[in-house]
């Protein structure tokens, strides 16, 4: 431990070096949540996942009392599944392609760690992000293909449009455009869902599926459910959300869409509807 | 979902789209002709028409701005088109925008990129835009005059030099509220400008004109160019109305104007004005309605 004091390059790795790490902690639905810090062992190629592994192993807080594992969720650890989205000094992201040897690169450094604030706490770092899978019901996210017979093949796609929309369906409803979202506030009671603002995430699986050669024959519905109170109006154009998505997906053109699309429907509506 | 929706709810959509169009037109439209209107204080000293009335050019600029005035002020049904084009549109615009303003939170701390800062500003902007808009139209069109530094009544006739008194607090020098009035009319008319530049760019995107990131870009230069030009005719507006213009000198452009527009001078009967000034500032104390 002692040659690790000497301030280490960011990937060394042959000294351990110890990280702090600062965690907000919950132990249940509603109930208060509190601070404890951790001192973890850091080897080379550590992950956040890692440490919070080795605080699972080893529950001793930074001044020796005995606590409880820290609770997160995780899946593929390859950012692909969006379960270990968190806060992370500060920002949200996804906790296992989040690289201590980046985040705290020197001795004593601090990781601060804490659960998305837009969902509610089930404990620890892990929150219930039902909501989100409610949002994607709410603009009918799929291709309606249920029947009685075969529909046969779908129609063909070009290769333009298949760019597009191939970037729009790598979301993985992970959250983070939501926790960055000014717009978009924490809703505990499921019966605020349908009015308060859905976020960016399924505004831009409504594009996906309105723009699918058998999707689109839901698009005035999900356009139905975007115009009404929490849809895309709601969208203050903060942007934030484009800026954090680890998917790199252009959300802010997808509320762009959508908002073409709600002006187009709104006339039609206007001028065309019986 | 629930049978009950509120009048807000039912019309959301309409509500919120409605919201958007009324900061343009008409709100930003008539900002560009006001803005632009109280620039002539500066743009009008290259006016060779209105030569024949001052020899300096910030006289030019006074008979410019008050020939602009005088101009509005005889257009048909203009309390009308007040009422209907600004008033309404204007209170409309400002009780739905801090109705949804409110529905925002603030985390550009934690997220400190140029669009939260926008949207951040966007808000501040609204609201510090209606309190200066309702001082702005309280003062200086119904009259509170308890509210202007040194009591001044603005005069659509001798509208530069009423105006000039109303920021500065005397006639020659500022006061301290008068500063303070001036500041507030910076800040304000500033916070305005940048609301409607920004405004005009998420409208783009609201109304899905804008949809490419590099579509958002370009029309964000295109925003940006307005709001520079905008915050140009405000800044030299205001700039000439608190330090160039000479309020004794401005009157009597402005007395000249009057007695060709009604053919005779400027009442100063039952003017109570005051020991050190010359004729024409007797009418100071006259209301528009004289007009």
């Amino acid at each position: 431990m002692t040659t690790a004091t000497a301030t280490p390059p960011p990937t060394a790795g042959k000294a351990m070096r110890t990280v702090h790490f600062r965690i907000k902690r919950c132990d249940g639905p509603g109930k208060p949540s509190r601070w404890e810090s951790f001192n973890v062992p850091i080897p080379a190629n550590s992950n956040v996942i890692s440490c919070l592994q080795w605080i699972a192993a080893n529950p001793t807080t930074a001044d020796g009392k005995a606590t409880t594992p820290v609770v997160w969720e995780s899946s593929c650890l390859e950012e692909v599944c969006g379960a270990c989205t968190m806060v992370i000094n500060g920002k949200v992201r996804q906790s296992c392609s989040c690289l201590i040897d980046e985040y705290a690169p020197n001795d004593g450094d601090t990781v601060t760690l804490e659960p998305m604030s837009k969902f509610p706490v089930i404990r620890d770092l892990w929150v219930d992000r039902t909501r989100m899978f409610a949002a994607l019901k709410r603009v009918k996210a799929w291709v309606p293909i249920d029947g009685t017979y075969s529909l046969g093949a779908g129609p063909m796609e070009g290769p333009r449009a298949s760019e597009t929309r191939y970037k729009l369906s790598e979301c993985m409803t992970c959250g983070c455009c939501m926790e960055a979202c000014p717009q978009y506030h924490l809703q505990a009671d499921p019966a605020g869902w349908e009015t308060s603002f859905i976020g960016a995430a399924p505004i831009s699986q409504a594009r996906l599926f309105n723009d699918h050669g058998t999707g689109k024959q839901l698009k005035s519905e999900r356009l139905e459910a975007l115009m009404g109170p929490g849809g895309i109006n709601d969208c203050g154009n903060a942007q934030n959300c484009v800026q954090v998505c680890p998917k790199e997906i252009p959300l802010t053109e997808s509320i762009g869409a959508i908002g073409r699309a709600a002006t187009v429907e709104a006339f039609r509506r206007f001028f065309m509807a019986k | 979902m629930s049978e009950q929706q509120s009048f807000m709810e039912r019309h959301h959509f309409l509500l919120r789209r409605l919201h958007s169009l009324s900061g343009i037109v008409p709100i930003g439209t008539f900002l560009i002709v006001h803005l632009t209107t109280n620039a002539s204080i500066m743009w009008g000293m290259a006016n060779h028409r209105a030569a024949e009335y001052a020899a300096d050019p910030v006289g030019r600029g006074v008979a410019t701005f008050q020939h602009e005035v005088n101009f509005i002020n005889n257009l048909p049904f203009v309390f009308l088109i007040e009422l209907f084009g600004l008033w309404l549109p204007i209170a409309f615009h400002a009780v739905l925008g801090v109705m949804y303003a409110v529905t925002g939170s603030r985390n550009t701390r934690a997220y400190a990129y140029g669009g939260n800062k926008r949207y951040m500003l966007q808000r501040l902007s609204g609201y510090v835009g209606v309190l200066f808009i309702f001082y702005h139209v309280a003062t200086l069109r119904w009259g509170w005059t308890f509210l202007v530094p040194g009591g001044t009544e603005w005069s659509s006739q001798f509208a530069a030099s009423t105006l000039a008194m109303a920021l500065r607090g005397h006639a020659d020098h500022f006061s301290i509220t008068g500063l303070f009035v001036s500041l507030l009319y910076f800040f304000g008319v500033s916070l305005l400008v940048y609301h409607f530049a920004n405004g005009l760019w998420t409208a783009a995107i609201t109304w899905g004109l804008t949809v490419s990131r590099a579509a958002q870009q370009r029309w964000g230069y295109v925003c940006a160019t307005v709001g520079v030009l905008l915050m140009a005719a405000a800044w030299s507006a205001l700039g000439g109305f608190m330090f160039a213009v000479n309020v004794q000198k401005a009157e009597t452009v402005e007395g000249v104007l009057y007695q060709e527009h009604h053919g005779e001078m400027a009442p100063d009967e039952n003017a109570p004005g005051e020991p050190d000034l010359i004729e024409p500032q007797a009418a100071l104390s006259t209301n528009r309605t004289d007009g």
